[in-house]
C-alpha cells in the first residue's frame, strides 16, 4: 500500500526509481505540456480569474461557520429521510460506515471514486471486518487491482501504462486482450464490473457539494459508475469532508463552471447529480433507499479556525496543481503526496496525515508559482507549503543544520558577503581561471554534475561601484539598484551594463551599500525570522533617500520585495506604511526597460536568432510577459519562440542543490526545447536562471548563448 | 439570445460531446427513431420508464410488429437486459449541451444507466441557455421535502483513465441520442 518515505534517504531513493520508470516520465511529461496549452482554448468562453476570486471569497465567507452549515444540511437531509453522521476521525468515519453495513447485513460493497475515502483507508478497515469491497471508477479498480494508492486526484492510475493495465486485467479475469486496444480495455470493465453493482448491498460514494439549505449532494463524474453505486444497492453511504459544504445551489453551480475545466478541460463532466435524502428502491421493503451522509472532520473544523491555513479548505480536489507542477511530471503522484497528491498534497498530509508523512515530500517545492496560477479557488499554494515546511521543522523540534547554518550566515551581511568573498578563493584551484567550473571535485555528489558551476566574482559589483562613476550632475530619474546576490557577488557585469545603460538615458543609478540577500533563501527553507530580519535591513538601506524606483536584474528578488515582504509583515500594522513605500518602488528590469525608460524601436534588422526563457517569478510571480519579448524585438533580433517557454528551468535557488536529480531533470526539458528552436542565443532576465540555463548549455557544449537581457540591450550602440 | 441561435447552440454543444442530435416533429417519429437504432444496431430490448399509456402502446405495437421487446417495469428485474431507453428530459442546457433529467423514479434511473443506447426526448420549448436560466428549477425541487435524484446529462459515458485516452460508454450508456421536439408545448 502507501509506503511515504519518512525522511530524506529513503526518498531520494523513491525519487530515484521514480525517474528511472521511463513510462511514467514521458507520460507525465507530455500530460504537463498538454495540459497547459489546452488551457486558453478551455476557458475561452469564460473569465477565469473573476469566477476564481467569486469562488474563493465565497468559501472564506463559509470557512468559519462550517459547523453551522453542517446542522443546517442534517435538519434538511433528514426531513427528506437520510440519516447524517459526523466523524471526528478517519477512524471513526470508517466505524460508522462498518457499522452501518453491519446494523444492514450488508455483505458486498461497491465504491464510487472518493479521496475522503482514500483518506480515511476505507477499504481496507471494511476489508478487515470482512466485506467485500469493489472501487467500479476504472481508474480506482486498476490501483485496487494493483494495491495501491491513487496517483492523481482525478486520475487515480495515470502511472500505469495500458500493457500494464491489461496485464492486471489478464490476472482478474483469466482471459487474455489485446493491450494495446484501450477501448477493449475499458469495455473489460464494463463487462466484469456490472454484476457487482447488481449483487451489491451497499454503494459508497463521496460528494463533491454538500448543499445546507436543502441537504443535497452534488456529485461530478464521468464514467457513470456513480449513479450505478448510488441507484442499484439497497444503502447508499456518502463519505464527505466538512470543507465540502456550501450554503446554497447557486455556489454549487459556480464552482461546477471551474472544476471540470480545471480538473479535465471539460465545461461540465457527463454526469452531475443532485441527491436528496432516501430516494424510491424497489429493492428494499419500504420502496426507499437507506440512505447516511457521513461527515468527516479529521482536522477540518480546526484548520477552519488557522489563520494561516484555512484557506486550504477553499481546495476542490480538481488536480490541476499536480498537473502543471514540473516536479509532478518528473516523479509521479506517488512520489508527490501521500494520500493527497500534488502542491495540496503537500500540505493538507501534514494535517490528515501527520508530519512524519510530510517531513521528505515537504522539501520538494520549487516555488515556481505555476500550481498557484491553476488554482481555481486562488489557494496561495507555494507560500502555504513553506508555511507548512515551517509547522512541520516545529513540530520535530529540531531545525536541519543546512538551515541552520544558513539562517546565521544570512543574518550577518557582513559575516555572509565575507563567506562569499572567501569562496572565490576556494573556487581558484578549481575554475583554473575560466568563468565557468565544469567538473566537480570527487568529494562532491556525483548527481551535482549535470551543469558547470559559475564562479565567484573575484571582486563584487559593491566593490566596483564608484569606481564606474555612477554620479550624475543633473539626472532626469533617480533609482537604486537592488542588486541580490547573484548580479553582485556573481554576475557583476550585468550589473555595469545596467550602468552603462542608464548612464545614456541620464538616469542615476544609486547602490545602498547596507543592502543584503532578499531573504527568499532564507523563506524556502523556513527560515522565518531570518527572512523578516533581511527585509528589515534591506528597508533600512534603502531609507536614505527618496528614489523614485528601486530596480532589480533578478526576477526572484523582486518578487520576493514585492508579495513576501508584505506577507513577512502582515501582522504588523506599524510598518504597513513604511513597508509599501519601499515595495511600491520595487520594479522589474525589462518593466523599467519597456514603461519607464521607453527603449527605443531600432530600425536595423539583426538576423542573430534570440529565444526567451520566463523566469517563473516574472511572468507568474509579476505577471510580466510581453515586455522582454518586446524588448528583444525593439533591440532588433529575431525574436523566436521556444516550447515551454513559461515553464521552471530548475533552478529554485537551493533546491537545485536539495534535489539535482529532478532539477537537471527539469534543466534537461528546457534546453531541448531551446535548441529545438533554433536560436543563436537565449535571453532571460534573471541571474539565478542566467546560472542554471548557461552552466547547462555549457555542460552539453552548446553553442547558444545564455545572457541577462540587459547584456543583450547594453551591447546595442 | 434568439430562439434559432439557442437551438442552434444546443446543437452544436451537444454534438461536440458525442451526442448524437436530432430535430423532429412529433414524439411518434421519436418512437419510429428509436426502433429503427435499434434495428440498425441489432439489439433487441427497449425500456420506456415515463411515456404516457398512449406513446407506449405505439411503441409497443412497433416493437412486435418489428420482434423487440418492450419491457415492463420495475426495470430492477431485467437490469442486464435493457438495450436501447426512450425517455423524455426535462432541460436542455445549451452552454454545454446538457440535458437536465428528474431521475426519483427507479425506473427512471435503471433505464438511463444501464442501457447501452440512451434516446431522449427534449421539446425544444425547455432550452435554456445555462445553469442559471435552471437554477430557480433545479433548486425548487431541491428545496421540496422530499427526496429527489435529479442529473444533468452530458453526453455518453466517458473516461480517460487508461493512458488519457478517451474511451466512451465504460458504464453508462455507449450512445446518447436527443431528439428534440418541435411541435410541443412546453
Amino acid at each position: 500500500m502507501i509506503k511515504t518515505a519518512q525522511d530524506m534517504k529513503s526518498y531520494k531513493k523513491q525519487i530515484q526509481q521514480a525517474l528511472a520508470d521511463s513510462f511514467l516520465r514521458s507520460a507525465l511529461d507530455e500530460f504537463n505540456t498538454v495540459y497547459r496549452e489546452n488551457r486558453p482554448n478551455v476557458y475561452k468562453d469564460i473569465d477565469f480569474n473573476s469566477l476564481r476570486d467569486a469562488i474563493a471569497e465565497n468559501k472564506d465567507s463559509l470557512i468559519p461557520f462550517l459547523e453551522i452549515l453542517f446542522e443546517e444540511f442534517k435538519s434538511n437531509a433528514q426531513k427528506a429521510g437520510a440519516i447524517v453522521h459526523r466523524a471526528r476521525d478517519a477512524r471513526q468515519a470508517n466505524e460508522i460506515i462498518a457499522r452501518i453495513a453491519k446494523e444492514n447485513k450488508v455483505k458486498k460493497i461497491i465504491k464510487s471514486k472518493s479521496m475522503t475515502a482514500e483518506e480515511t483507508f476505507l477499504n481496507t478497515h471494511l476489508e478487515k471486518q470482512g466485506f467485500i469491497v469493489t472501487e467500479t471508477d476504472l481508474g480506482e479498480w486498476i490501483i485496487q487491482l494493483k494495491k495501491e494508492g491513487p496517483s492523481h486526484m482525478v486520475m487515480p492510475a495515470i502511472h500505469l501504462s495500458r500493457y500494464q493495465v491489461g496485464e492486471l486485467f489478464e490476472k482478474q479475469t483469466d482471459l487474455k486482450f489485446d493491450s494495446e486496444n484501450i477501448d477493449k480495455l475499458v469495455k473489460v470493465a464494463r463487462h466484469e464490473l456490472r454484476p457487482k453493482f447488481l449483487e451489491a448491498d451497499m454503494g459508497i460514494s463521496g460528494a463533491n457539494f454538500a448543499i445546507a439549505d436543502s441537504g443535497t449532494l452534488g456529485l461530478v463524474t464521468n464514467e457513470g459508475n456513480m449513479r450505478l453505486t448510488t441507484t442499484l444497492p439497497r444503502v447508499h453511504v456518502a463519505l464527505v469532508g466538512f470543507d465540502k459544504l456550501l450554503a446554497d445551489l447557486g455556489s454549487a453551480l459556480r464552482i461546477l463552471k471551474l472544476l471540470p475545466r480545471n480538473a479535465t478541460g471539460q465545461a461540465i463532466t457527463s454526469y452531475v447529480t443532485w441527491i436528496k435524502g432516501a430516494n424510491q428502491s424497489l429493492n428494499t421493503l419500504s420502496g426507499k433507499k437507506i440512505m447516511h451522509v457521513v461527515f468527516l472532520d479529521n482536522g477540518r473544523l480546526s484548520l477552519s479556525k488557522d489563520s494561516v491555513f484555512s484557506t486550504s479548505l477553499r481546495c476542490i480536489r480538481c488536480g490541476a496543481c499536480a498537473n502543471v507542477c514540473p516536479i509532478y511530471s518528473k516523479v509521479g503522484g506517488h512520489k508527490y503526496g501521500h494520500v493527497y497528491i500534488g502542491a495540496i498534497g503537500l500540505i493538507l498530509t501534514l494535517f490528515f496525515h501527520g508530519k512524519d508523512n510530510d517531513r521528505a515530500i515537504v522539501k520538494n517545492c520549487i516555488n515556481c508559482q505555476a500550481c498557484k496560477e491553476v488554482c481555481p479557488v486562488a489557494i496561495d499554494l507555494p507560500h502555504l507549503i513553506k508555511k507548512t515546511y515551517a509547522r512541520v521543522i516545529k513540530e520535530d523540534g529540531k531545525t536541519p543544520v543546512k538551515n541552520l547554518i544558513l539562517s546565521k550566515l544570512m543574518k550577518n551581511r557582513k559575516l555572509f558577503h565575507f563567506a562569499l568573498r572567501a569562496a572565490y578563493l576556494a573556487q581558484q584551484p578549481l575554475s583554473r581561471g575560466k568563468s565557468m567550473i565544469r567538473h566537480l571535485p570527487f568529494f562532491m555528489d556525483k548527481n551535482h554534475g549535470f551543469r558547470s558551476l559559475p564562479v565567484i566574482a573575484k571582486t563584487p559589483l559593491r566593490d566596483i561601484w564608484q569606481s564606474l562613476g555612477p554620479e550624475l550632475k543633473n539626472p532626469s530619474l533617480k533609482i537604486a539598484l537592488f542588486a541580490g546576490c547573484a548580479i553582485d557577488f556573481i554576475y557583476p557585469g550585468q550589473g555595469e551594463d545596467l550602468l552603462k545603460l542608464m548612464k545614456k538615458a541620464n538616469i542615476q543609478v544609486d547602490f545602498p551599500m547596507d543592502q543584503t540577500c532578499c531573504g527568499l533563501p532564507a523563506m524556502m527553507s523556513a527560515q522565518e525570522k531570518t527572512a523578516k530580519e533581511l527585509a528589515i535591513q534591506n528597508i533600512q538601506a534603502f531609507e536614505a533617500k527618496p528614489y523614485d524606483y528601486i530596480l532589480t536584474l533578478c526576477a526572484s528578488c523582486a518578487s520576493h520585495l514585492t508579495h513576501n515582504y508584505k506577507k513577512i509583515f502582515k501582522e504588523d500594522k506599524e510598518s504597513g506604511q513604511k513597508i509599501k513605500l519601499f515595495t511600491d518602488k520595487i520594479i522589474d528590469f525589462s518593466s523599467f526597460m519597456d514603461k519607464v525608460y521607453t527603449f527605443p524601436q531600432t530600425h536595423e534588422n539583426i538576423e542573430t536568432k534570440v529565444s526567451y526563457h520566463a523566469p517563473c517569478h516574472l511572468c507568474r510571480g509579476l505577471h510580466v510577459t510581453n515586455e522582454p519579448r518586446a524588448l528583444i524585438q525593439k533591440a532588433g533580433y529575431t525574436y523566436v519562440p521556444a516550447k515551454d517557454e513559461e515553464v521552471c528551468c530548475g533552478f529554485g535557488g537551493s533546491y537545485s542543490i536539495d534535489f539535482p536529480e529532478i532539477s537537471s531533470e527539469i534543466l534537461k526539458k528546457k534546453l531541448d526545447n531551446v535548441e529545438a528552436s533554433g536560436a543563436d542565443i537565449l535571453v532571460t532576465d534573471c541571474p539565478g536562471c542566467v546560472m542554471q540555463l548557461s552552466g547547462g548549455m555549457d555542460k552539453r557544449q552548446s553553442p547558444i548563448k545564455v545572457i541577462h537581457l540587459v547584456e543583450l540591450l547594453a551591447q546595442k550602440k | 439570445m434568439g430562439k434559432n441561435n439557442l437551438i442552434q447552440l444546443m446543437k452544436e454543444k451537444a454534438a461536440g460531446v458525442g451526442t448524437i442530435v436530432h430535430e423532429i416533429s412529433c414524439v411518434s417519429e421519436a418512437i419510429k427513431y428509436a426502433v429503427d437504432l435499434n434495428r440498425k444496431k441489432k439489439l433487441k430490448i427497449l425500456t420506456c420508464p415515463g411515456l404516457d399509456q398512449k406513446d407506449r402502446d405505439s411503441l409497443q405495437d412497433l416493437c412486435k410488429s418489428s420482434g423487440m421487446n418492450l419491457l415492463k417495469e420495475p426495470l430492477r428485474n431485467h437490469a442486464y437486459l435493457i438495450d436501447t431507453s426512450l425517455t423524455w428530459v426535462d432541460y436542455g442546457i445549451a452552454e454545454t449541451g446538457s440535458l437536465m433529467l428528474a431521475s426519483d423514479s427507479e425506473d427512471i434511473r435503471m433505464a438511463t444507466m444501464l442501457a447501452k443506447i440512451h434516446v431522449a426526448m427534449l421539446p425544444i420549448a425547455k432550452i435554456r441557455l445555462n445553469t442559471e436560466q435552471i437554477e430557480a428549477e433545479l433548486d425548487e425541487i431541491l428545496k421540496n421535502n422530499s427526496p429527489s435524484y435529479t442529473a444533468f446529462i452530458t453526453g455518453p459515458s466517458r473516461t480517460a483513465d487508461i493512458e488519457r485516452v478517451l474511451a466512451i460508454g465504460v458504464h453508462g450508456p455507449v450512445e446518447l441520442h436527443l431528439l428534440l421536439i418541435k411541435e410541443m408545448k412546453s
